[in-house]
């Protein structure tokens, strides 16, 4: 049968989403259903029915299925992992729970710490010892390692992790213990420190390694069900996972390497974005995905992503840096910016309106969403400044109580600011888009962008409703709206590439590297990456980059730098010399020619060409604006301070073409489109939905210099 | 333009000026040379307003040193008139007078100009592991410290002054990493001043001052209602602290007064400066005074000049808490650091529930460690290690944490590729915690190696260790009891911690920090929770039962709940009697 179809399924918190493009007309299909978190297999069933009530017989006809899934980090969050125990060095069973030992709240004598995901009863010492230069100190005894094994197993752990000192230089006792488990308990869930993160600084190494097998067991068996099921549907293409690092892999390395797709949900978003970007020929794109509880981003330059190789999970305090536990795995540079539409305002012991960390979640939720909730929420603060229709939440299947959120606003924040209720949710509007706009700009100023040169692209259910105001906030000029931007993160799939990312630390000054031992260590890494593309698809063109981590002798971290890749032995040392002096240079203002530079870290990622993707032009053939629109309502104008006009449209009936200027609304089931005062609307021949800005108008600054009540 | 901010404006831009000083703080970690910059964070990036007002100090800083910025940078700055600076202007300083106190902690600091007038100062203070000098907490005077630089121009109107980085680099063990570090902290003040630059003209502002008044104002406020929180009233509290080596004790003598929004802390009485290098400058004194009341009282809010102009300090010319020069201060931290600890428990009777016990990682534990390897090539490091903090009345000490003070440990796998040395094991300490309704955190073990043969150094391999609790261990509250002490020791033999120590290739050192001080009666801690303790190894069998009096079944790890309330009830009334 002829398989021309694609699959793309995200689950998220609340819902799962589905797109389904027939790559030989180019249309899609949507479906959104109800997460199922007991067994999420069973919503990705579900949903699959109900595409079949719609297209008949798709199914085997599909010739991929491409899954994102929150899957790993809930269990991290909500510690639902295996019964894990950890095989380390003696002396050093502690590190998981010693950590860096930084206070990451100088100030706070009751911080809390996350909990290490292995408890120190589960932790276990075997006598061996490599030195940091990868020589034996002392050998491994393999009697010992039986021991320890049995014990673990005695104890009723479900997976194992192995992570002994230095083994980032000389692997060998990581690699017998591997050979020593498989061979005496072949069902056991084993991750070894070596293959999951080969680089220096133990607690990182651990950390990451324990996390791995934390949750190898639970992702094992979520795969095996959701491909059972697959199959059983009739089902009969090729499965991919959706990677923290924006590639897509087989679900064996998924299942190998689960610690690798903790940020698969979001990552989407960013990849659709960064091939939109690519397809526009946009030099700076700014994504912005904001949904219930947070708004995520990432700066995206000529089409590509930045890529970093460390991040936290479950954190203690969200918007505490430290308070997590750290991951060293390569992930899409996503950076959380603020809260979503469910979080909180209040005010504050300074007197002071603060909007969020605390969120409302799905439960209570809102207070416009009548469901018991108290406390005013941005979306309250959006329905009340008129931005959302409260008969057309949801395509109208969940009506709003707008006297509600009116009356929760006027007596929570507007009494005790001594304002108006109108004026305090254009306080919570404003403040976090102002919360978003400055995390945004460092954010973006770090990576070396402008923002006032980036175009924003929306993407999740409150992020077309804030794009507008957060445009103006930074300065930008442009905002995108793609086609489905709920739904977009699923989209995001159908354009990411197989690839997999590899490393390795090995020190070695520039002056006596052995250029020759380099280019082997780059090849080992290439064959094993390759060997993992394998997997997914044979026979393609495998493409490879290297990239060398340096730094001068005696600093702390690392610069990278992008090699051609060429036999590394065919470098001169004077040319890997210029390279380092230039970026570092770059970054940092100056560079000292005197001093020596190391290498530290060797990478290398192993990609499939990317694979064609076609967006459907739109069918509506329309030519009268008159026809697309639905009404009109006084919303807030955040030029004007004052409640204008807007004109409401139905984002199903525009047509190519179609252009109006603001004050306007657009509306569509998962979302609702602002478009200020002053700003200008088109919808192109895809359906995507473009709003400039008006020259100049970002002078926000000037608008908030207003007298204060201080 | 009006000066006015409303709240929310308000609220944004100072969330701004936070991101900005920790964008600074986020760039050392890149560019420093020293593993106790990079990996330990043992540095402090803060700006103030034109006038010298602090408006904002690093997420991640060190109390001490943020806390004397907070007084020293003001100081410095005006000294000069303003129309005296110039652009790219950068001074250098670590006269401990002026600043944190020792002469490690370098101090950089630089004018931030805008629209050719200057706006904003910004600073930072990093500890060098090396600034010369007898590298020992017996030093008589701050001679034999290391070099003494006062306020110099690094940099003038952005031409280099190659003579002082040449009479820096002359004086130092190891000129490569401290000018490294030099140049990291100019980069970091860069940062900053780039950023602040950027903000102001995205927000059409001429200058901070009003900004930061506004900033200050409300914080002072926040920190005026925290205190008035407090009640009224006079608090003394008398301390020891113990002399390593023989030496003497120290006693503290301080006095809290509270009145209305008002706090002041006073010294009188306490003892005089001493001849060895534990002498504290007022500054830094301050900062630990500060830092007791900052975090049990208003730990939310961002610090700045605000949140120190209710508190104010009093202590005699010339005694151990307010040095005069020439005092050797090397090692201030194993005096300083008490002074929270201390301020806490003159207040622990009014407030027992925004204080902690004893703390393991007071003073933080530092060593510095240096030699020759095999082929020569001179090696030096330094480290500080946490101990078990003190236990509250809501819950557990966590283990291993420096505190009041505030650092990271440094990577065993770091440590080991810059030095010859070899660790034997980092891990916590079986009934370490002392015991209470709410345990002490744990303390830890570090155990080294000096290599034989293969990869073995030229003997001797120095050891400084500038630390305390060797005698007295962390004191436990309302009942609780104290954890346990610290150890030095060299092979099997207790060694002085209070100056050099030469190793022999072959040797094995021993660093046991101590445990936190307990919270509350060890007889009233839920047996359950002991048992749990007894699983995860914090506390053996033996001790639950003679320290928490709870009877644990030697099979299954669980408490006999019928046993544990006779023993219980035993040892209630033999306590009472």
């Amino acid at each position: 049968m002829d398989k021309s179809y694609r699959l793309g399924c995200d689950i998220g918190g609340t819902f799962t989403d589905f797109v389904l493009v027939d790559d030989e007309t180019g249309e899609f299909q949507t479906n959104k259903c109800l997460t199922s978190p007991a067994d999420p297999s069973e919503a990705v069933e579900q949903g699959i029915q109900q595409l079949l009530d719609q297209t008949p017989d798709f199914i085997g006809r599909v010739a991929e299925f491409i899954h994102g899934t929150t899957l790993v980090i809930n269990a991290i969050i909500e510690r639902k992992g295996a019964c894990t125990g950890l095989i380390t060095t003696r002396g050093f069973r502690d590190v998981l729970e010693l950590g860096r030992e930084i206070r990451y709240d100088a100030y706070d004598i009751f911080a809390e710490y996350p909990q290490p995901l292995i408890p120190r009863n589960l932790r276990t010492e075997v006598d061996e010892r490599i030195a940091s230069d990868g020589r034996i100190i002392r050998d491994l005894d393999l009697q010992e390692v039986r021991k320890r094994l049995a014990q673990l197993q005695a104890a009723g752990v479900e997976s194992v992790a192995v992570c002994l000192l230095n083994s980032y230089e000389n692997p060998v006792h990581e690699k017998a213990i591997q050979q020593l488990i498989r061979d005496a308990a072949p069902g056991l869930s084993l991750s070894i420190s070596f293959e999951v993160l080969p680089q220096i600084r133990e607690y990182e190494r651990t950390c990451t390694t324990a996390t791995n097998a934390y949750v190898k067991p639970i992702t094992a068996s979520y795969l095996q069900k959701l491909s059972d099921r697959l199959a059983t549907l009739g089902f009969a293409g090729q499965l991919f996972i959706m990677l923290s690092s924006g590639g897509i892999t087989s679900l064996e390395t998924a299942r190998e390497f689960p610690v690798r797709i903790i940020e698969s949900g979001p990552t989407a978003a960013v990849i659709a974005s960064q091939h939109y970007g690519k397809l526009f020929d946009i030099k700076d794109m700014f994504c912005f995905d904001m949904g219930g509880t947070t708004a995520k981003s990432c700066l995206i330059q000529k089409g590509q992503a930045g890529l970093v190789s460390t991040f936290e999970v479950g954190r203690v305090q969200r918007f505490k840096k430290g308070s997590g536990l750290p991951i060293q795995v390569p992930v899409v540079d996503l950076m959380e910016i603020g809260a979503g539409g469910g979080s909180i305002a209040e005010i504050n012991r300074l007197g002071l309106l603060q909007v969020g960390p605390e969120s409302a979640g799905a439960d209570p939720g809102p207070v416009c969403y009548g469901q018991g909730g108290e406390n005013p929420t941005v979306t309250d603060a959006d329905l009340a400044l008129g931005y959302l229709d409260p008969d057309y939440f949801l395509g109208g299947s969940m009506p709003l109580d707008k006297a509600a959120a009116h009356e929760a606003i006027a007596t929570k924040i507007a009494a005790p600011l001594g304002t108006g209720a109108v004026e305090a949710a254009f306080g919570i509007h404003d403040l976090i888009n102002e919360t978003m706009a400055a995390a945004a700009k460092t954010h973006i100023a770090e990576k070396g962008g402008n923002p006032g040169q980036v175009t924003v692209s929306a993407f999740g259910g409150a992020g077309p409703v804030h794009a507008y105001g957060l445009a103006r906030k930074i300065g930008a000029p442009r905002i995108l709206v793609p086609p489905l931007a709920g739904v977009g993160s699923a989209l995001g799939f159908f354009t990411a590439p197989v690839a997999f990312d590899m490393s390795r630390s090995h020190r070695a000054v520039l002056d006596g590297a052995d250029f020759a031992e380099i280019e082997n260590l780059f090849r080992e890494l290439e064959t094993e990456s390759a060997a993992i593309l394998g997997g997914t698809a044979k026979n393609e063109e495998i493409l490879v980059e290297r990239t060398l981590m340096m730094r001068f002798v005696g600093q702390g971290a690392e610069t990278d730098l992008a090699i051609a890749s060429r036999p590394f032995d065919q470098w001169r040392k004077a040319e890997i010399r210029e390279l380092f002096d230039s970026e570092y240079k770059r970054l940092y203002g100056r560079t000292y020619d005197d001093n020596p530079v190391e290498f530290v870290t060797f990478k290398v990622r192993a990609s499939l060409p990317a694979r064609p993707f076609r967006i459907p032009p739109l069918k509506t053939g329309g030519t009268s604006l008159a026809t697309c629109v639905k009404s009109t309502r006084p919303a807030y104008s955040l030029a004007r301070k004052d409640f204008v006009e807007h004109t409401v449209y139905d984002r199903s009936r525009l047509f190519p073409g179609a252009a109006f200027a603001g004050p306007a609304i657009i509306e569509e089931r998962e979302s609702t489109i602002v478009v200020g005062e002053g700003a200008a609307a088109r919808v192109d021949e895809f359906g995507f939905v473009w709003i400039d800005l008006e020259a100049g108008e970002s002078a926000e600054g000037k608008l908030r210099f207003q007298k204060g009540e201080t | 333009m009006t000066n006015k901010f409303d709240a929310i404006t308000l609220e944004i831009l100072w969330r701004r000026l936070v991101s900005i000083v920790d964008e600074a703080d986020a760039s050392v970690a890149r560019t420093a040379f020293s593993s106790l910059l990079r990996d330990a964070h043992d540095y402090t990036c803060m700006f103030t307003d034109s006038r010298g007002q602090e408006l904002v100090q690093g997420t991640f800083c060190t109390p001490g040193q943020a806390g004397a910025m907070a007084l020293g940078v003001k100081n410095i700055i005006t000294g000069t008139p303003l129309v005296d600076y110039r652009p790219g202007d950068v001074f250098i300083v670590n006269d401990p007078w002026l600043l944190a106190g020792h002469l490690n902690d370098v101090c950089v600091l630089s004018p931030i100009f805008f629209k050719d007038k200057p706006v904003a100062f910004t600073a930072c203070v990093f500890h060098h592991a090396d600034i010369g000098g007898r590298v020992a907490s017996d030093n008589r005077e701050v001679y034999e410290e290391g070099i003494f630089i006062p306020p110099l121009k690094l940099y003038d109107a952005g031409v280099l002054n190659q003579s002082v980085l040449d009479l820096i680099r002359w004086n130092v063990r190891t000129p490569e990493e401290v000018t490294g570090d030099i140049r990291s902290q100019v980069a970091a003040n860069h940062v900053c001043a780039q950023k602040i630059i950027e903000m102001m003209t995205d927000e059409e502002l001429d200058t901070l001052d009003d900004l930061a008044d506004e900033i200050i104002g409300r914080t002072e406020k926040s920190m005026r209602a925290a205190i008035a929180d407090i009640p009224d009233g006079t608090y003394p509290y008398r301390g020891l602290i113990e002399g390593t080596g023989n030496r003497d004790d120290i006693h503290i003598s301080l006095t809290v007064v509270v009145k209305g929004s008002d706090l002041n802390v006073d010294f009188s009485g306490t003892d005089p400066q001493v001849d060895w290098g534990v002498n504290v400058v007022y500054n830094f004194t301050y900062a630990y005074v500060f830092m007791a009341i900052k975090s049990a009282f208003d730990p939310d809010i961002p610090i700045n000049e605000g949140a120190i102009r209710p508190i104010s300090m009093t202590a005699p010319d010339g005694c151990v808490v307010n040095c005069r020069f020439p005092a050797a201060v090397a090692a201030r931290m194993q005096v300083g650091h008490f002074m929270t600890e201390m301020v806490f428990k003159a207040l622990a009777a009014a407030t027992p529930d925004n204080i902690i016990a004893g703390s393991g990682g007071t003073p933080a534990q530092t060593n510095i460690m240096y030699g020759k390897r095999g082929d020569g090539r001179p090696w030096h490091t330094m480290i500080i290690r946490g101990g078990g903090l003190g236990a509250s009345s809501r819950k557990d000490g966590h283990h291993c944490a420096i505190f009041p003070a505030n650092g990271a440990n440094t990577p065993v796998e770091i440590l080991e590729s810059d030095t010859p040395l070899i660790v034997k094991s980092r891990e916590l300490v079986c009934d370490s915690g002392g015991p209470g309704r709410r345990r002490g955190g744990i303390g830890r073990k570090m155990v080294l190696k000096v290599p034989q043969g293969t990869g073995a150094p030229q003997a001797p391999t120095t050891i400084a260790v500038q630390a305390g609790r060797y005698i007295y261990p962390p004191d436990g509250l309302f009942g609780g009891q104290p954890g346990s002490k610290a150890r030095f020791l060299r092979n099997s033999d207790n060694a002085d911690p209070g100056g050099l120590t030469f190793c022999d290739n072959g040797d094995t050192i021993s660093f046991y920090s101590a445990g936190g001080g307990g919270y509350g009666d060890p007889l009233e801690r839920d047996p359950a929770t002991v048992a749990q303790d007894v699983r995860l190894g914090y506390v053996s069998l033996e001790r639950a039962r003679r320290d928490y009096g709870v009877v644990i079944e030697p099979s299954t790890l669980g408490a006999e709940i019928a046993a544990t309330e006779t023993l219980r009830a035993k040892r209630k009334s033999e306590n009472d009697s």
